[in-house]
């Protein structure tokens, strides 16, 4: 199930040249991640002095994704999901670490080494306006791939192309009409026909519901679901929305601040989070269910994600945890098992929640905690001299 | 009576395409101290609505009335609309960044809202509930920070900025439109708290723009929900959660991830909203409605009491007695089961 056999055209698979993968493709993973970072230099004030600070967008991360799941990617602007998710994709090169693809170091690998690899794995972006170029037709976007690397001649690609778009819920018939003339749903679907095209072995989804109305984003996450099982794709699937993710993963990994603070099977997450920021997380979801929003635990977290510039020291949440103690500020927690844990559920925090434990009564034992210098909205007088 | 009344408030816009038809007879009320949600999808008209009600749709054609307060806002001359704008009626838009001026620090701003309809107070006071309304909001050192431009602020901070400067007059009505849609989940809920605390202090009501149902579960008293320009269902929020009648509600709330256990496949509405430009006749909502029969073809249904509460509304031609409606529910879902 999770291979996908059917691979069409004359493809060579990088497992040929991999003499680690061998023929345990079900616990190897599809990728590794180990300990990769990246880093973007801050843009320099001076013309002629180069800048010496940099934006740690991701800072030592190790991840597994499996063959045929999906892992969820959730975390707020400027966690480093996105930065993540393209160096695995290697659309950005590394500043540090690896990523293992079916058994092949991928980070080094040059453009032109690249190439054949792009067929393994494709992206769907969020924004299906700005991702497909306005000026050229349907068919031609969607066989782009192709073209690129060389499949089907002319006359046979516009079958397959046509397939696709079948396949992906569109009108075969639209194969020569611009994506101007298709809505933000139909636009998605598109993307996805194109990031098909290959018939890759993973997909790295960078939010590609967010910009959908809610009636709409269920019509793409049914589609992505349908294609999964049918050609037993991978995906990465990055959202700052946790219903979406929720409903789309088999595992979730939370990301702060450039690292991954949690990873767990999606229910296990959603039911036992462990890191008191995964918690808070899931407390700020709104719910749609009147009476489950009026009686549930809500922890407000104060203040905004610090710079990645100069983060934190030790834990990177300790500047907003409710429950921060002094080791906090000085040791850098590692990802592991807490309490009673099963191997698949991982935690990065020196105090991690206990099972029913209530982090609403939890206070800080720090000084420089935001908590303490925030306040509270409201809890004031009113304005004086209000007419 | 309310502190807002909207009667079948229609706005049209000509455009190359032709007409654009962005609200079609709108009517709701606004009770002081309460909270309106009006949802909707993009293009729905729901923010469309409440610019025309304060004016900003310059170049529409506007029909109906709107009456806050005993003043009618529809076609009143802009001195009586400045006098409203910003004292009376506080504003609050999803992008806080374009909503400040770059140039000027965010206390220079406050304090000539403040001046602008208050030529009694001095600067010094101005300056002095300026920071007040800061630190009101929940921003750290409001003293210091009151000197800081806008860009100084995270989106969240900024949210909280506008949020001040929309209450630095003590509105008796905020007008929301999508507030957090820009924010982050854990911003959302600071921002949120921040809106609710001082609703509860003040007493203001507030019109909350919002495509997501999660945000009107936790903050809504009323719900309008809007289609195509048109309100196709009016209710207090737990009836529009748990006793909807309309089927364009009915496959919203279907259609979000939470509803389904994880990995099942979701039920979305099929198609997509219509073009305001070519409405279909009848019910907007038909060509995708699973209920939908000849009648909503031809007819536009009124907006109609449903299930004999008179504070529940819907504009459908399906049956507005609980039991039948309910009969016809489980009989669209058993059909489509055995399709």
């Amino acid at each position: 199930m999770s291979e996908s056999s059917g691979d069409p055209g004359p493809l060579v698979s990088p497992q040929d040249n991999a003499p680690a993968a061998q023929d345990s493709t079900r616990e190897e993973p599809l990728v590794r991640v180990e300990h990769l970072s990246k880093a973007f230099p801050v843009q320099s004030t001076s013309l002629f002095r180069r800048s010496h600070e940099f934006v740690h967008a991701v800072d030592d991360v190790s991840l597994d994704v499996h063959p045929g799941e999906t892992l969820g990617l959730v975390g707020e602007t400027g966690c480093g999901k996105s930065t993540l998710a393209r160096c695995i994709a290697r659309l950005y090169d590394l500043t540090n670490g690896s990523v293992i693809f079916d058994g092949r170091d991928i980070s080094t690998l040059s453009r032109r080494e690249m190439r054949p690899l792009r067929r393994e794995i494709q992206m769907i972006f969020q924004d299906p306006y700005g991702s497909l170029n306005p000026r050229r037709r349907v068919g031609s976007i969607i066989g782009d791939p192709l073209v690129i690397h060389g499949i089907d001649s002319r006359s046979e690609r516009k079958a397959k192309v046509q397939d696709l778009m079948e396949l992906v819920g569109l009108n075969p018939e639209h194969y020569n009409r611009f994506p101007s003339e298709f809505s933000g749903g139909q636009r998605q679907r598109i993307g996805t026909a194109r990031a098909l095209a290959l018939r890759p072995r993973m997909i790295v989804c960078d939010e590609p519901v967010s910009a959908l109305d809610v009636s709409v984003q269920a019509q793409i996450i049914n589609l992505l679901k349908d294609l999964q099982q049918e050609f037993g794709l991978t995906y990465l699937f990055i959202s700052h929305d946790l219903s979406v993710i929720r409903h789309v993963s088999d595992r979730i990994a939370v990301m702060y601040l450039g690292r991954i603070v949690e990873v767990a099977p999606s229910a296990e997450l959603f039911t036992n989070s462990r890191h008191p920021y995964t918690r808070a997380l899931l407390s700020a979801l709104p719910i749609a269910d009147p009476d489950a929003a009026d009686h549930r635990e809500s922890i407000v977290l104060v203040g905004d994600i610090p710079s990645p510039t100069n983060p934190p020291s030790g834990c990177r949440f300790h500047t907003r945890c409710p429950k921060a103690r002094p080791d906090c500020v000085r040791t850098d927690p590692m990802l592991e098992q807490a309490h009673d844990d099963g191997a698949g559920h991982l935690t990065a925090c020196l105090h991690p929640l206990a099972d029913g434990e209530d982090l609403s009564l939890a206070k800080p034992q720090i000084e420089d905690s935001e908590i303490l210098m925030t306040p509270t909205p409201g809890q004031l007088t009113g304005p004086e001299g209000t007419s | 009576m309310a502190l807002l009344e909207v009667r079948d408030l229609q706005v049209s816009f000509d455009t190359p395409d032709g007409v654009v038809r962005a609200v079609r007879g709108l009517s709701f009320d606004v009770e002081r101290g309460s909270t309106l949600a009006v949802v909707g999808e993009s293009g729905s008209g729901k923010s469309v609505a409440t610019q025309t009600i304060t004016g900003l749709t310059r170049g529409a054609k506007i029909a109906g009335s709107a009456n806050f307060d005993g003043t009618e806002l529809i076609g009143a001359d802009l001195q009586t609309l400045r006098k409203i704008r910003g004292a009376q009626i506080g504003m609050i838009f999803q992008d806080p960044l374009s909503s400040l001026h770059p140039y000027y620090t965010v206390g220079w701003q406050i304090v000539e809202m403040i001046q602008a309809h208050d030529h009694s107070t001095s600067k010094a006071a101005a300056r002095k509930r300026a920071a007040h309304l800061l630190t009101l909001v929940g921003i750290p050192r409001a003293e210091s920070r009151i000197d800081d431009y806008p860009h100084q602020f995270s989106g969240g901070m900024r949210q909280r900025v506008m949020i001040a400067m929309a209450m630095a007059l003590n509105p008796a009505l905020l007008i929301a439109d999508e507030p957090t849609t820009a924010l982050d989940v854990t911003v959302q809920a600071q921002v949120l708290g921040v809106m609710r605390t001082l609703q509860e202090e003040f007493g203001t009501a507030i019109i909350l723009i919002t495509h997501d149902l999660g945000v009107v579960a936790e903050m809504s008293d009323e719900v309008v929900v809007m289609y195509a320009g048109l309100v196709m269902e009016r209710a207090p929020r737990r009836t529009l959660f748990y006793r909807h009648h309309h089927p364009y509600t009915e496959g919203l709330l279907a259609s979000l991830p939470a509803k389904g256990s994880p990995g099942e496949r979701l039920t979305p509405i099929a198609g997509s909203p219509p073009s305001l430009i070519r409405l279909p006749k009848g019910c907007p909502f038909a060509p995708r409605c699973r209920y939908a029969f000849d009648k909503c073809r031809t007819e536009t249904p009124p907006l109609a009491t449903v299930f004999g509460d008179d504070s529940h509304q819907s504009a459908c031609w399906l049956s507005v007695d609980e039991l039948v409606r309910e009969g016809q529910r489980s009989a669209s879902y058993e059909k489509e089961a055995t399709a």
